[in-house]
């Protein structure tokens, strides 16, 4: 069975490769990888008990005030900026930053994440007036015109 | 009154469905390879004693792996994030009751543990160095490194555990639930599958849009949460400060001289000595282990030739040093190859004028293919044994 095969090979080669990476661990001393776990567990930990529960409470939050479409821009502003945010902490906080180089971190971080969030903001606008005019609008069951897709609810998603 | 921890019947929504999660893992996956990959081509880079040379063409090759590094690395950030938001139900499985199942699901459960958090560890840590921010104790290259291996490792196995139903999943229609977990509904409205993926893609592209420019320049001005605006003194970033490395008082004293030893002969030169010798220009760029880099043109003098004045052997290694009085990277070793390349330089000018204090002033090594840390600056002697 050659499917098979492949399974019980890629199984093996992971396993040798996760412990040649231990082992590389393990010869930088005990204190490094005391240093290590921190970070090993930490990151684990900052996902599954803060990260990945306030995206569910945040979620549910959502769904018990509004319909489904009024939540959808929402979640694509979640997904777009969420990760993106996380991943600017190191420049947006100018953590690294040192008086002696100014060639590093020398952007207006804030100005930035702010005009990328404007973008994504008026896309999300734009691309939810255009599907509102292709789409007939009996599947809404809402008789009153729907506004600016957003509006109100701000706060909730502005939190992350 | 139910316990506040749900179950995995809990979870209603049909978008968490491996249909989704196989997708985005696929992506994912190709990212921490690349990242793993050209990670082992950055390390073998740095590496003092190297069985097969690193080659020293094509001159932008170190630039493009280590920017494809970083780049993937960033890229992963959105995907990894949607995908665990896809399997979080899974968290709340409840253990099987026989023995033989609880094993089997105690040893994935484990895997997929250390596969978290390597990959998490990866990503975060990864990109506090593109930014030089050390928040930890431990050795920054020494333990990305051995993660690395660590992620792979579990990713490899992740993939084999999982492979029935990642070929199942990618081979369904988008909208199939054949595969998804007992109590998932698809709860119509917030986002269908396509439209989950295909703003996951565009989360990909716009974190890897954002950021880029520091190794792609024409994407400059597009990436406003870069490291680096991309300019500096002679306009090219720095890294370290001479100020930071201690050597201003040394670098500009009147006294300085570059000596470079064959075995026993040796010779100095200043600074004078070494502009009257024949200046060659390269067009080399300069690339860093964090990511960035930009094109540049030098001008100084070939080491070989250098190393021709003490008749020293060609092909064989370059014990490099610098000013610094301290710092990992203060003795470097330039391999053979690199030093018989003739555009490998001891270079004095930076874009037509002389070298800034920054830049290594009086003089600085650039070679081809090479990461940044290893193009030493302030340059003190050069050695080859006899």
């Amino acid at each position: 069975m050659t499917a098979r095969t492949t399974r019980v090979a890629t199984l093996l080669t992971g396993l040798a490769v996760t412990a040649y990476g231990v082992l590389l661990l393990a010869e930088r001393g005990w204190r490094n990888l005391e240093a290590a776990l921190t970070w090993l567990v930490g990151g684990v930990l900052l996902h599954d008990v803060v990260l990945a529960p306030a995206t569910v409470v945040l979620g549910w939050a959502a769904l018990r005030v509004a319909r489904p479409e009024r939540v959808r821009p929402w979640a694509v502003a979640l997904v777009l900026l969420g990760p993106l945010t996380l991943l600017a902490l190191p420049v947006l906080g100018r953590f690294g930053a040192r008086p002696d180089n100014p060639t590093l971190l020398d952007r207006p971080y804030w100005f930035g994440w702010i005009v990328v969030v404007a973008l994504v903001a008026a896309g999300i606008l734009i691309a939810g007036r255009a599907r509102r005019q292709h789409e007939p609008p009996s599947r809404s069951t809402d008789p009153e015109p729907v506004p600016e897709e957003g509006g109100a609810r701000g706060p909730r998603v502005g939190r992350r | 009154m139910r316990a506040p921890v749900p179950r995995e019947e809990d979870f209603r929504s049909g978008l968490r469905s491996p249909i989704v999660t196989s997708r985005v893992g696929l992506w994912l996956g190709i990212c921490f390879g690349l990242a793993f990959v050209t990670g082992l081509i950055s390390h073998y880079a740095q590496q003092p004693h190297q069985p097969v040379p690193f080659p020293t063409s094509p001159s932008w090759g170190y630039r493009v792996t280590q920017g494809l590094h970083v780049a993937a690395g960033t890229a992963a950030v959105p995907l990894l994030l949607v995908k665990l938001w896809t399997v979080f139900p899974k968290l709340f499985a409840r253990p099987p009751r026989r023995a033989a199942e609880l094993v089997r699901h105690g040893a994935e459960r484990a895997s997929v543990a250390v596969l978290v958090s390597a990959a998490v560890f990866q990503l975060a840590t990864g990109l506090a160095n593109t930014a030089q921010w050390y928040p930890w104790h431990f050795h920054f290259r020494a333990t990305h490194y051995a993660i690395g291996w660590v992620a792979i490792g579990a990713l490899l196995v992740h993939v084999a555990v999982k492979l029935p139903l990642i070929r199942a999943a990618l081979g369904s229609d988008v909208e199939s639930t054949a595969l998804d977990r007992p109590g998932a509904a698809d709860i119509a409205g917030v986002l269908s599958r396509r439209g989950l993926l295909q703003t996951t893609w565009g989360a990909a592209a716009l974190a890897t849009a954002a950021t880029v420019g520091i190794s792609v320049p024409w994407l400059r001005r597009v990436s406003v949460l870069g490291v680096r605006s991309g300019g500096g003194p002679q306009g090219v970033p720095i890294n370290t400060s001479a100020a930071a490395a201690g050597v201003v008082p040394t670098a500009t004293s009147a006294a300085y001289r570059l000596t470079v030893r064959a075995g026993k002969r040796s010779a100095s030169f200043s600074l004078r000595d070494l502009r009257a010798m024949p200046q060659k220009t390269a067009s080399l760029p300069i690339a860093c282990v964090e990511g960035w880099s930009a094109g540049a043109t030098w001008s100084g003098v070939p080491v070989r030739d250098l190393l021709a004045r003490v008749g020293g052997r060609t092909g064989v290694d370059v014990r490099v040093t610098s000013l610094q009085a301290s710092g990992p990277y203060r003795v470097t070793t330039l391999p053979g190859n690199f030093a018989d390349d003739p555009r490998t330089l001891v270079a004095l000018d930076l874009g037509g004028e002389p070298l800034s204090i920054d830049h290594g002033f009086p003089c600085r090594l650039i070679a081809p293919d090479r990461p940044g840390v290893l193009q030493t600056k302030w340059l003190g002697s050069l050695e080859v044994a006899s």
